[in-house]
């Protein structure tokens, strides 16, 4: 009992992972239709930079988390401004496009900078290497500190996109950017923050698990995959879809990992997934769009 | 003008095509002789390279995947990142093949034959999910696919040997051996060469066209008469035989291919060439392939900054130039070309680089010419019965029980207020409303159960009240799209552009071109219709419905908009056609003048319901019609 208590603990670990990725990714596509192919490295990019704020230029923890988050985060407005928002009006592929060059250009940026060798983030008092234990169950510190500031972000997020007047613009336009537009909302003010809040919540994401993954090069891109494919489990416009795929997909492979043949467990999940949508190839959180018009 | 041209001296009987100056389809083209002669470059300075030949075998592996790219992608418009599992899949065929140590030991003449065909069956599974899905969701589940695929080659290790993978067998053909370098990447070429000259071919027949009007609108594309899934599922089939054929090359070039070699990253690098090189031309896959794998070779110093260099270009492109590299140069080559044709230099250009074409009028109908005369009916089709027709929206009743005849090559009307259910009865008709219900029969052929593409191929054409073009595609091909059906090539022989398959691509052209004389459009033959005003672009989607030679013609508002001189004109246009192949016509319209002056029935529609049937004078007398449409 005890060991698959443990099982769907890790579960959760990795599914949390690919759940904040996937909302990173939800975020963006449902407000603004775009599909971030550059979200995983600019998470890694973001854990990275905090790393070399606090071990290389030897600031306080949190304080090179806030300063690596900001910068990434204003760096990001720079960006969308001088290559999203151009296209803003073109076809879904242009963006795409764009945003696959993004990865390459920010991967290369980050070895450049970063060495590419593998390091480690260190936490203060080393709390990722302490642990804890209830009936036979393992706890280690820092998960715990993962499970808290994963439920702290999506409850903010939440708050964000459901309570305040920025979210009901990213819902407007959403639903429908013309009509967003003519209620006198803001296109390129909307596009921005939503870019924020997007990579905001990845870059946390790449610092959270950088112990737990190890910081080495291209090292969120495994987690980049998996939350795509939660975010696409739960319909990529549905941000608690989002969520509940990535935690799906994580006791999945938690599962398959014991109970599978050891030369399916890699794949099976995902092959798991690619027949969910087959059958649902909209996601299990969304509804058949209306009926379209000729 | 002095007539020197031998085409020209025949003036007075001169056909469309000669007078709009559309090039006629014959075996060779321009590209052609371009092609040819960048590969006979290319062969005979190889010896000068010798220092790259492995980086020259890259370059041709990923220029056979992105030619095939240029298919899936270019043409049919889906979004992969599935084709590793090509490549991986024929390099170890390839591997199994070839090495004496693994069983077999066949030559290239087995390897390539194999590749092929285990490709295509490969990827005739891996397009299903497009089925269901595009754009997104179509990119995530080839993601997927690429990620188990790779997955299945670690673990099954018969066939890769698991992590350490396999080296590559002799190269033999038919037992001669090949030697490494020079002589193989020769052969490379020439195994290049001739997939680009078949890809070519798909492109130029009646398959790319296809695809072209599948990528910019499903929709109108299943009027058409296309296959739409079929036409999804070979386009993944074909672009997956040749990618394996390139796998075959990829493995001998490297020597070994390892699973690790066939990663998800891989597949996004090969559709990033196809991007930066121009994914709507074969060179565009030359041109990436060059751009991708050549440049950080030939300086060294910037290896380091691949990454940077890949993505800069990728934005750098996709914001100044979406047509990528080859985009680019066209662009650059036109203002050249528009440039020397000012001056004295531009009498020997090629006709059609300036793009000026000389007007001439002629005396004799277009349907007096020899293409259209061909199509002549005296006999009447197009009796279409429609029985309890029912379209039901959640609670509305859009069309509630409509029955009807039409009689054979006759011209009605169907007039109503909006939301008085004509359009959805269209869609009933056609199969585009996915819950209509009721019994339709075409010229004695029951419709109801078919597919949209079949209802057209069975006689029903239409065309859309909101368009429905082909965006970026001419206007030619939009002709060219309809009279498809009526090209007897099988897909295999347009792959080898057979004599079969040039005659009829020939009458097909001379036939659109006629047909867009006689629909006045013929001076907007080379334009994209994307950039026609509004009148014109509606005469181009009547112009397609005539060209699929239906039976019975289902016009939706074709004259919206449009001034009542010109929607007459337009109008009588389409009737006197429709009269010359004996097709009938059915014509929504809320212009009731113009209805009373060319239908020879009127049906008014109200509700769901007909409200009353009968001659344009007698409906417009009815009081119930009165009422519905002034109010009481």
């Amino acid at each position: 009992m005890a060991e698959f208590i443990q099982l769907l603990w890790s579960g959760i670990l990795n599914g949390l992972c690919y759940a904040l990725i996937g909302l990173s990714l939800v975020l963006i596509f449902k407000t603004a239709r775009i599909l971030n192919f550059a979200a995983g490295t600019m998470a890694g990019f973001t854990g990275w930079f905090a790393w070399w704020w606090a071990t290389k230029q030897g600031i306080p923890f949190l304080l090179a988390i806030l300063v690596a988050i900001v910068m990434v985060a204003v760096a990001t407005l720079l960006i969308e401004r001088l290559t999203i928002r151009p296209l803003i009006n073109e076809n879904f592929l242009s963006i795409v496009t764009i945003t696959l060059g993004l990865e390459f250009l920010i991967a290369n940026v980050s070895i450049r900078m970063f060495g590419g060798r593998a390091e480690s983030l260190r936490i203060p008092g080393d709390i990722q290497f302490k642990n804890f234990e209830i009936g036979g169950v393992r706890f280690n510190w820092w998960h715990i500190v993962i499970v808290i500031a994963t439920f702290i972000i999506l409850a903010i997020v939440g708050y964000i996109v459901n309570r305040t007047e920025l979210g009901l613009a990213m819902r407007a336009f959403a639903e429908d950017k013309d009509a967003a537009r003519l209620m006198g909302i803001k296109e390129s003010t909307v596009s921005q923050w939503t870019w924020t809040l997007s990579v905001t919540v990845g870059g946390l994401t790449g610092i959270l698990f950088a112990p737990v993954l190890f910081l080495q090069q291209d090292y969120m891109n495994i987690p980049f995959i998996k939350g795509f494919v939660a975010a696409i489990l739960g319909g990529f416009t549905s941000l608690s879809g989002g969520v509940f795929g990535g935690l799906l997909l994580g006791e999945l492979e938690a599962l398959a990992v014991k109970y599978a043949p050891r030369q399916a467990a890699a794949a099976l999940p995902v092959i798991i997934v690619f027949f969910i949508l087959l059958i649902r190839p909209r996601g299990l959180f969304t509804r058949a769009k209306a009926h379209e018009r000729v | 003008m002095t007539m020197t041209d031998n085409e020209q001296t025949s003036s007075s009987s001169a056909s469309a095509m000669q007078r709009a100056g559309i090039p006629v389809p014959g075996y060779i083209k321009r590209n052609h002789i371009l092609g040819a002669f960048f590969f006979a470059l290319t062969f005979l300075l190889l010896p000068q390279f010798d220092q790259y030949t492995t980086v020259i075998g890259f370059i041709l592996v990923f220029a056979a995947v992105g030619g095939s790219l240029v298919i899936a992608f270019g043409a049919a418009g889906q979004f992969t990142l599935g084709h590793s599992i090509f490549l991986g899949a024929g390099a170890f065929l390839s591997a199994n093949i070839a090495n004496d140590s693994y069983g077999w030991g066949r030559g290239l003449e087995v390897e390539i034959p194999i590749a092929l065909a285990v490709c295509f069956v490969l990827g005739l599974i891996v397009g299903l999910p497009s089925l269901r899905v595009n754009e997104l969701y179509l990119a995530l589940a080839t993601f997927a696919i690429a990620y188990v695929g790779q997955q299945v080659l670690y673990e099954w290790k018969q066939f890769t040997a698991g992590g350490s993978g396999k080296s590559a067998g002799d190269l033999t053909l038919f037992g001669w051996e090949i030697g490494r370098g020079t002589p193989y990447i020769r052969l490379s070429l020439i195994i290049l060469l001739v997939t680009f000259w078949i890809c070519g071919n798909i492109l130029d027949g009646k398959t790319g066209r296809s695809m072209n009007a599948l990528r910019t609108s499903e929709t109108a594309a299943r009027s058409a008469g296309i296959n739409v899934a079929w036409l999804k599922i070979l386009a993944f089939g074909i672009s997956g035989a040749i990618s394996g054929l390139a796998g075959v090359l990829y493995i001998h070039n490297l020597r070994y291919a390892g699973p690790e070699n066939f990663n998800v990253h891989l597949s996004i690098l090969l559709i990033l060439t196809l991007i930066i090189g121009g994914r709507h031309r074969l060179a565009g896959a030359v041109g990436g392939a060059i751009f991708v794998k050549f440049l950080p070779e030939l300086i060294r110093d910037i290896q380091e900054y691949e990454g940077i260099i890949y993505g800069g270009a990728l934005i750098l492109l996709t914001l100044f130039s979406p047509r990528g590299l080859i985009g680019l140069i066209e662009t650059f080559l036109r203002i050249i070309g528009a440039q020397l044709a000012k001056t004295p230099v531009g009498r020997f250009l090629p006709k059609g680089i300036s793009g000026e074409i000389e007007p001439t009028t002629t005396t004799t109908s277009p349907l007096q010419s020899s293409a259209l005369a061909g199509l002549a009916s005296s006999e009447k089709r197009g009796h279409l019965t429609v029985a309890d027709a029912r379209v039901i929206f959640g609670g509305v009743r859009a069309v509630d029980g409509v029955s009807f005849e039409v009689e054979a090559g006759k011209v009605t009307g169907v007039i109503g207020s909006n939301g008085a259910g004509k359009t959805t009865l269209f869609n009933a008709i056609t199969g585009h409303a996915k819950n209509g219900e009721g019994i339709f029969t075409l010229d004695g052929v029951e419709l109801s159960n078919k597919p949209i593409f079949a209802r057209s191929l069975a006689g029903l054409g239409r065309t859309f009240q909101n368009l429905n073009l082909h965006g970026d595609i001419r206007v030619l091909d939009h002709a060219l799209i309809g009279l498809d059906r009526e090209m007897h090539y099988g897909r295999v022989s347009e792959a080898f552009r057979l004599p079969h398959v040039v005659r009829n691509e020939r009458k097909g052209y001379e036939q659109s071109a006629e047909l867009l004389d006689h629909m006045e459009l013929l001076e907007y033959w080379n334009e994209k219709v994307d950039d026609l005003p509004y009148g014109l672009q509606k005469r181009v989607d009547v112009a397609r419905g005539l060209a699929t030679n239906p039976s019975i013609l289902l016009l939706d508002e074709p004259a919206a908009g449009l001034p009542t001189a010109e929607a007459l004109e337009m109008m009588q246009n389409v009737i006197e056609y429709a009269k010359h192949i004996g097709c009938g016509v059915i014509v929504i319209e809320h212009n009731v003048e113009l209805v009373a002056d060319v239908c020879e029935r009127v049906i008014v529609m109200d509700a769901g319901k007909i409200l009353a049937d009968g001659t344009a004078q007698s409906v417009m007398k009815n009081e119930d019609v009165i009422a519905a449409y002034l109010g009481t």
